[in-house]
């Protein structure tokens, strides 16, 4: 009971305080915001790129292009052998034909490019499903004995790009991670220097709070919730900023690649709470060792 | 009550404000401290309540070592001890009401009981309507009034006031001494600070006479001025009328 009425006296100091000097506590909220922000934008597209990589890791495939002479008869012979391999979870052969129709459909502008020749454009390919489960180095060894035949002119193996695509997705985790731990730095610093200033402008009124006998709780209290409510405030607003920001690129892009790899789904309810719970907890570190001892 | 063995201060830098002071004053008494200008009364009265450390000897209050007593106890003592501050103290930015109730506060009294002490204590200096006046509205003897009901708000084992009728005219400040004099009735320990000579003469009571940080004099005097002391048998459950037998002062 009476620490609940502490809590509530501390919060109403610290909003009074908030509102004195809002200008200053809007820089630190709008610094904390911004470096969550970034931390939550770069947790968006990481998020959602490594979610496109599992997926497309579960419709894993390889392409064997022919060459293009290539007759039809030994195009199913080839991919009935392709579909005897374990591993091999399906097999669908494209004839020049219908990868020239394929072309036509996916790029409508560029159909010309493959009308009006003589002979198909296009090779004939065996397009091979493949079970992820299977094991990477018989999948690779069994694609390079592929590429060995004379028959083949290509194979363009998804796994191979996948795995770059994986290295991409933590190297902007990592760049991520590096630059928010800076940019959070950067906001605690905002926040103790404010409270910093708040306690200075209240340096009086502490003294005689401790000659009349407050404790350092009592008398610290104040500004701890008030870096704590900086601290959330800037989590609400880069949250808030964020699913603005995701509704925008979402809204405009759709059916766009970067829209379908890049911001598909919204950060899940608790990643947004961690980005919040992190501002709380920057403010309040912040005004925690903006007031040691000395400090005050 | 309160003890001083031996007791010197130095503050740092300077020269030596206190200088082997000795002396004790028991539960419920009542002392003048005086002395000229920088004779080292605030100091004194400041080592009481820990503001200041002594750069030698030992305080005892209430029992404690005032002295070594860990940083985190201090509060303690200090909600004991009401004190009037020389310069008062008040928070410009706060109202009256916010300016005496810090220790209920911090005590954990409600809104209700808190207005209910503030009401009292400032009814006693004569200051209830001001309740909601910021300091800087007030003039110098009402700032101290203020100062004095926030030293009285809790009741205090002990109050120490510094020059408390420093700024009064002499019958606010006759008023503001008989209710030290019956906050000490109470049981209070009071300790006064003042150049005043005339009312220590007229009041009596134990003075201690601080000169150059040395105490030259400490003596019991019997008050001059039985008026003043008549005061006292007026103290009744209402603290309010203005003091009679004063030839029609106030
Ligand atoms: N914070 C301080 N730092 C250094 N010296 C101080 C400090 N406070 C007081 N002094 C010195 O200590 C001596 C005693 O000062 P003190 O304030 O105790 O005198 P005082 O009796 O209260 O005087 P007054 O009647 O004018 O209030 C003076 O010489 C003063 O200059
Ligand atoms: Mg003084």
């Amino acid at each position: 009971m009476r620490f609940l009425q502490a809590l509530r006296y501390f919060c109403r100091e610290a909003a009074v305080n908030l509102l004195r000097s809002w200008k200053v506590s809007l820089l630190a909220v709008l610094t904390i915001a911004v470096s969550l922000f970034l931390g939550g934008a770069f947790l968006l597209v990481s998020g959602n790129l490594a979610a496109s990589v599992e997926r497309w890791r579960g419709e894993m495939r390889a392409v064997i292009y022919l060459k293009p002479d290539t007759p039809e008869a030994e195009l199913r012979r080839l991919a009935a052998e392709a579909g005897r391999q374990p591993g091999v979870k399906s097999v669908e052969t494209v004839t020049p034909a219908a990868a020239r129709r394929r072309f036509q459909q996916i790029f409508p502008g560029l159909a010309d490019l493959v009308a009006g020749w003589q002979d198909e454009p296009l090779p004939a390919s065996l397009e091979v499903g493949l079970d992820p489960a299977a094991g990477a180095p018989a999948r690779s060894a069994w694609l390079d004995g592929w590429r060995r035949r004379p028959e083949v002119t290509l194979v363009d193996d998804d796994r191979e790009w996948l795995g770059q695509l994986e290295t991409v997705v933590a190297v902007v985790r990592t760049v991520g991670l590096a630059l928010v731990a800076g940019l959070l730095g950067a906001a605690i610093f905002t926040i103790a220097s404010v409270i910093r200033l708040t306690a200075y402008l209240h340096h009086e009124e502490i003294s005689v709070m401790r000659l009349v006998g407050s404790t350092e709780f009592f008398i610290r209290g104040p500004f701890y919730v008030e870096g704590l409510l900086q601290g959330l405030l800037g989590g609400l607003v880069a949250s808030g900023a964020l699913w603005g920001v995701y509704q925008l690129l979402h809204a405009r892009g759709r059916g766009s690649l970067v829209s379908a790899v890049l911001v598909l789904d919204f950060l899940k309810p608790q990643e947004v709470g961690f980005l919040i719970l992190l501002g709380g907890a920057a403010g309040l570190f912040g005004a925690v060792a903006s007031l040691r001892r000395e400090a005050l | 009550m309160i003890q001083f063995f031996h007791v010197s201060k130095r503050y740092p830098g300077g020269q030596s404000a206190l200088d082997d002071i000795t002396f004790d004053i028991p539960r419920g008494q009542f002392v003048f401290l005086t002395g000229a200008s920088g004779a080292g009364k605030t100091t004194l009265l400041r080592l009481i309540f820990r503001e200041e450390v002594p750069s030698a000897g030992q305080i005892l209050v209430n029992g404690r070592n005032v002295a070594s007593i860990p940083q985190s106890k201090i509060p303690y003592l200090r909600r004991t001890i009401g004190v009037v501050f020389q310069d008062f103290r008040l928070i410009a930015r706060k109202t009256v009401f916010e300016n005496v109730t810090y220790l209920p506060r911090l005590l954990g009294v409600d809104l209700q009981g808190q207005k209910k002490l503030a009401y009292q204590s400032l009814r006693r200096v004569g200051l209830a309507h001001r309740l909601n006046a910021f300091p800087p509205e007030l003039s110098g003897g009402e700032q101290q009034r203020v100062a004095i009901a926030r030293a009285l708000i809790n009741e205090p084992d002990i109050l120490i006031a510094d020059e408390p009728t420093g700024n009064l005219d002499p019958d606010l400040s006759r008023e503001i001494l008989r209710l030290f004099l019956e906050v000490n009735l109470r049981g209070t320990t009071v300790i006064l600070a003042t150049h005043d000579r005339d009312t220590i003469q007229r009041v009596g009571r134990r003075v201690i006479t601080l000169d150059r940080g040395a105490v030259v004099l400490d003596q019991e005097l019997v008050g001059t001025d039985p008026p003043a002391l008549d005061l006292l048998a007026g103290t009744g459950p209402d603290p309010e009328p203005p003091p009679e037998g004063e030839g029609g002062a106030g």
